[in-house]
């Protein structure tokens, strides 16, 4: 392990050499000026959070990609072989053949393109409903927050009571008042998926409208005054004022939920277990290197999972990148 | 919902004063109903501590389970009382107190240092930095815990009481507030900053003396994250610290020994509550305490991605 | 330019420098050495890992235990050493730890683990033979044997049953008898569902069968023995072969029968689960641990025996109970001589021992030869004679883990799915693993 990870850390170096040199070369035309005093302190100021990120992130990171093209089972770990492509091959396989990973995608991509606009959204309406002076506001605030700090293992326990099945369940019990008969909330897979975006968006938007309620700290007064001297009327001054304003929280929240909600785990793990209408890529990852000790497998579909995060990502940043 | 969203404080207020009370009542009125929607987790653990396993029994599945059993409170106070003289509770708040305190000193030096020469500084491989920081952000770190478990067992070879190493070093680097740090100071004018070199001073003068004293709002806003962080993390302390042994004092966090004391058999759910309330009141007070400045923290840095 | 260049390399330098004095703390007291591990007053040292916390009650049983063994010794100038690593924070902390033992070259000497897991560590080398070590006459005493491919590799530290705890108040006022079903003589399936229909028709949820319990190893626990009981069987005695055994129209049978009670309305996926405390549901299936719970726990609803009995597995073709717990191995490490571990398991196996443990955690001993003396009818004598006569042990393959969830997934289907179909699926999955896991070699 030392002597791998020494190598790891040559190559990173060399790569890394490699990169500052090539900044050296084009500095001129990119007309940056380098000093070497600045450089050196900034190398000092950064060695201890470089040098620890390299051994406690990248390293791990970089091994447990790197077991994507090995064999790795966990109760074997001397007897690890180097099976190249083999690990892809068989995702692709479980995916044509619509297996688990097929659905833990499907999951994944709907949980996604559910949570995201519902979790900024709330946010949203949650910093405004807010952003006003008063004890009350302040109040709800820390209210709305609650969910954040309270650890999931609760909250996932609560909710599987509100949306539990029969007449027991609190959701289906206020439903019947309506006259509405009890729904399965967990088992139907036309219901599960989003009950779980819901409860994901419920658990999170507390944070995001933290971030909200800043960028409209920072949106100034007088914009609002011109704008209803301008007659505008509430939409046009949200669109027009708070939207532009808030411009560059928007892609800020949007990436972090969207990265956030590609990684879903614990829900579904603590709400259904390891089912078809629920798993996710996270869970299917966890399942596959912890229980069925398939290390290498599990890495295999991290490896793909990061570079479409990352892809999507990186074009997200460009699609959004001020101009 | 529109009719509360009229009430931003930049709504120009020209309606009559009776009209306003009215809205300022059903202002409160929904930020109740949204409220109580939000803090129903804590009503239904406060409730549950409260009662025993029959009562809490009954009241599953309705609106009861959200209520205290006001009926027979002389539960509630055996409950908090079996936690807080059987379990040992307050040592292992303790520890989470200590991992904690280091954590958040050490996190903060370390992440602003590299914080600040990112937002500050230019030299050669910064961008191949820049990148990192978003591409570690990124990767889904799943199975990067096995190789992490051993990076700290064998290779570093943190065992027994060094362990507690383990649980404090990887906790002290954290790509995103790295992140977070620059984005914040970016935003910091370099007048602050020319004034000082101006005097002579060097960068980590700078550092200190200039930029964390305005930085007040995201160092807050780094603690209580890094607080809720040590505060609430159970899986990681309970794969490398040791047991403890007899006699001598426990080295687990809160949260591990949390889950050792739920897995006692004759342990009842209302125990259970007593003991998630007591260990989720730090979080609140700490989280109270700092949120003006938490808003600040991620206000003045404009987020970029 | 040279000098930034310089002042980078050093530093550069110094880093390398750092991390390899960091790895200098690589090798540890690992290596391949095969004399054993002895301390400075020459006794010979013998590591035992146990699953759970040194601070609960089992926890404490054990090192009461070690500690007997270590005056015992003392002559003989064996020391046993436990180490105690809580599984409570699930099953990946705790074979983390194991493999990273085996990478160090510092694994235990004697390791306890779950019972469901003797294939997997058995067929990655991870446990020592048993088999010659023990004799028939001593292995006959125990209830179930962890054998895989015919070989003993482990040894229970305790046992566990299962039955069907049900409230004697609705059973009183339903009218329904069911004192002559008894662990010696079990009731029938179709005896069970005939109660059932009766109870259904006195208004109450008749049976609480845990088919919402699919997140973890509870409904896998506590449903199996209905396929056995039904003739059925899940992988070949070789444990390599899913197809013909998972989806065999006997396996079939087995599970057609829960889906009947699902069908017939009674049982379902929606009863809570706290319904059967709260007296809203007859009968409920659960394991030895529910005793304490409804001894203690529900005073309101069952205030003392009277009001709660226990009845055994309903039999099929032929009878099958749950069984299942912990077991104790001694490890493939870089010890060769297993002489003095070979002790230390005796003793922790031994009646004395398992009296001891079983006292402490209130489950059931691992030995025929520790007595237990329980009033006929009571439900630890149920559970025990259960065990005796018809205890039968989870499938023995290296993809469990595959297998539980397959089976979970099958529970979870059985309402709206076609069993054929449902067992197709689960036997294509665990075959898949286990081909896996096999092709390794």
């Amino acid at each position: 392990m030392a002597t791998t990870s020494i190598i790891i850390f040559a190559l990173f170096l060399c790569a890394f050499g490699g990169f500052v040199a090539y900044d050296l070369v084009t500095a001129k035309r990119r007309k940056e000026v380098y000093r070497i005093k600045s450089s050196v302190t900034a190398y000092l100021m950064l060695l201890p959070a470089v040098a620890l990120a390299f051994l406690f992130i990248l390293l791990p990171i970089l091994y447990s990609l790197g077991y994507a093209f090995t064999d790795y089972y966990l109760l074997q770990p001397d007897k690890i072989n180097f099976v190249f492509l083999e690990n892809f091959a068989g995702i692709f396989k479980e995916i044509s053949a619509k297996g688990m990973l097929y659905n833990a995608i499907k999951n994944t991509v709907t949980f996604v393109i559910g949570v995201v606009p519902l979790q900024i959204g709330l946010a949203l309406l949650l910093a405004l409903f807010v952003n006003r002076p008063g004890i009350g506001s302040k109040i709800f605030k820390v209210c709305f927050f609650a969910p954040v700090v309270i650890s999931l293992s609760i909250t996932a326990f609560l909710w599987e009571q509100i949306l539990a099945p029969g007449e027991g369940g609190l959701l289906n019990s206020m439903l019947s008042i309506f006259g509405v008969p009890p729904h399965d909330w967990l088992r139907d897979p036309a219901t599960a998926m989003p009950c779980i975006i819901v409860l994901s968006a419920w658990q999170g938007c507390g944070y995001q409208m933290l971030i909200f309620l800043s960028g409209l700290s920072n949106i100034r007064k007088d914009l609002y005054e011109a704008a209803s001297l301008d007659g505008a009327n509430w939409w046009h001054q949200f669109w027009n004022v708070t939207w532009v304003g808030l411009r560059s929280t928007v892609v800020y929240i949007l990436i972090t939920v969207f990265i956030g909600a590609c990684r879903i785990l614990t829900q579904p793990m603590l709400m259904t277990g390891y089912m078809e209408h629920t798993v996710t890529l996270s869970y299917y990852m966890y399942n596959s290197g912890y229980s069925e000790r398939l290390v290498g497998e599990s890495s295999a579909v991290a490896l793909l999972m990061t570079i479409f995060i990352g892809g999507i990502t990186l074009i997200q940043r460009r699609l959004f990148r001020e101009k | 919902m529109e009719k509360v969203l009229r009430d931003l404080p930049n709504y120009r207020p020209n309606k009559a004063p009776v009209k306003k009370t009215v809205k300022e009542i059903i202002y409160h009125i929904v930020g109740i109903v949204l409220s109580l929607a939000f803090i129903m987790p804590i009503m239904y653990m406060i409730a549950t501590s409260t009662k025993n396993e029959s009562a809490y029994a009954a009241g599953v599945g309705t609106l009861n389970m959200f209520l205290p059993d006001f009926a027979n409170l002389g539960v509630a106070f055996e409950n908090y009382g079996n936690v807080l003289l059987n379990y040992d509770i307050w040592k292992y708040a303790l520890n989470s107190f200590i991992y904690a305190a280091i954590v958040i000193v050490l996190n903060i030096l370390i992440n602003g240092l590299a914080g600040y020469v990112m937002a500050k500084l230019t030299f050669p491989g910064k961008r191949l930095l820049s990148f990192m920081i978003i591409f570690l952000i990124v990767v889904p770190v799943e199975t990067s815990i096995i190789p992490l478990y051993s990076i700290v067992k064998i290779m570093l070879g943190l065992k027994q009481e060094m362990s507690v190493l383990g649980v404090i070093l990887p906790a002290t680097i954290s790509i995103f507030n790295i992140f977070l740090f620059t984005q914040f100071f970016q935003n910091i004018p370099k007048e602050y900053e020319e004034a000082a070199r101006i005097d002579g001073a060097s960068t980590l003068d700078v550092f200190f003396k200039v930029i964390m004293p305005l930085s007040k709002p995201i160092l807050a806003t780094v603690a209580v994250f890094c607080f809720i962080g040590v505060w609430n993390d159970y899986l990681w302390p309970s794969m490398i610290l040791p047991s403890a042994d007899d006699g001598s004092w426990p080295l687990l966090p809160i949260q591990t020994a949390l889950i050792s004391i739920k897995s006692i058999e004759s342990i009842t759910t209302g125990e259970i509550m007593a003991s998630l309330v007591i260990t989720s009141i730090p979080i609140f007070v700490i989280y109270v305490a700092a949120q003006k400045y938490i808003v600040q923290g991620f206000g003045t840095s404009g987020l970029k991605m | 330019m040279k000098r930034f260049l310089t002042s980078i390399i050093s530093m550069l330098l110094a880093i390398v420098m750092l991390f390899s004095m960091v790895a200098c703390g690589d090798n540890g007291d690992g290596g391949n050495n095969d004399t054993p591990t002895v301390d400075a007053e020459g006794n010979t040292i013998i590591k035992i890992m146990f699953h759970v916390d040194k601070s609960s009650t089992e926890g404490q049983a054990y090192q009461k235990r070690i500690s007997a063994f270590n005056a015992a010794y003392k002559d003989q100038k064996i020391k046993a050493q436990a180490v105690f690593k809580a599984r409570s924070a699930g099953a990946s902390g705790y074979e983390t730890e194991l493999q990273n033992n085996q990478l160090e070259g510092t694994l235990a000497d004697i390791i306890t683990f779950d019972a469901p897991n003797t294939a997997a560590y058995a067929s990655s080398g991870l446990l020592y033979d048993i088999s010659e070590l023990i004799s028939a006459e001593e292995q006959d005493k125990f209830y179930s044997l962890n054998k895989y491919n015919g070989k003993l590799y482990g040894l229970p530290i305790q046992e566990s049953s299962a039955g069907f705890f049900y409230n004697k108040k609705i059973f009183r006022d339903a009218g329904i008898d069911v004192s002559g079903y008894t662990a010696e003589n079990p009731w029938t399936m179709d005896q069970f569902k005939s109660v059932c229909a009766r109870l259904k028709q006195f208004g109450v949820t008749a049976v609480d069968m845990r088919i919402d319990a699919t997140k973890d190893e509870t409904a896998p626990y506590l449903l199996y023995p209905f396929i056995y009981a039904a003739g059925g069987s899940f992988v070949s005695d070789d444990g390599f072969t899913a197809s013909g055994y998972y989806n065999s129209s006997e396996t079939a049978k087995g599970f057609q029968f829960i889906k009947d009670l699902i069908t017939s309305g009674y049982t379902s996926y929606a009863i809570g689960a706290t319904d059967f405390f709260t007296g809203k549901v007859g009968m409920y299936l659960s394991s030895g641990w529910t005793i304490p719970d409804l001894d203690n726990k529900y005073r309101e609803y069952f205030s003392s025996r009277d009001d709660w009995g226990l009845l055994p597995y309903p039999k099929g073709v032929e009878a099958a109970s749950a069984t299942g717990s912990w077991s104790y191995a001694i490890t493939n490490n870089h010890h060769s001589d297993k002489t003095a571990t070979l002790e230390l398991l005796k003793w922790m196996t031994s009646a004395e021992s398992s009296e001891a443990i079983t006292t402490a955690t209130g489950m059931i001993p691992a030995r025929k030869d520790v007595v237990k003396e329980y009033a006929p009818g009571s439900p630890e004598y149920t559970l025990l004679k259960q065990l005796e006569l018809s205890g039968r042990e989870r499938p023995v393959t290296v993809a469990y883990p595959t297998f539980s969830t397959t089976f979970n997934q099958v529970i979870f289907g059985l309402e709206n799915g076609n069993v054929t179909d449902l067992l197709n699926s689960a036997t294509n999955t665990l075959q898949d693993a286990i081909d896996k896991i096999k092709n390794r070699g």
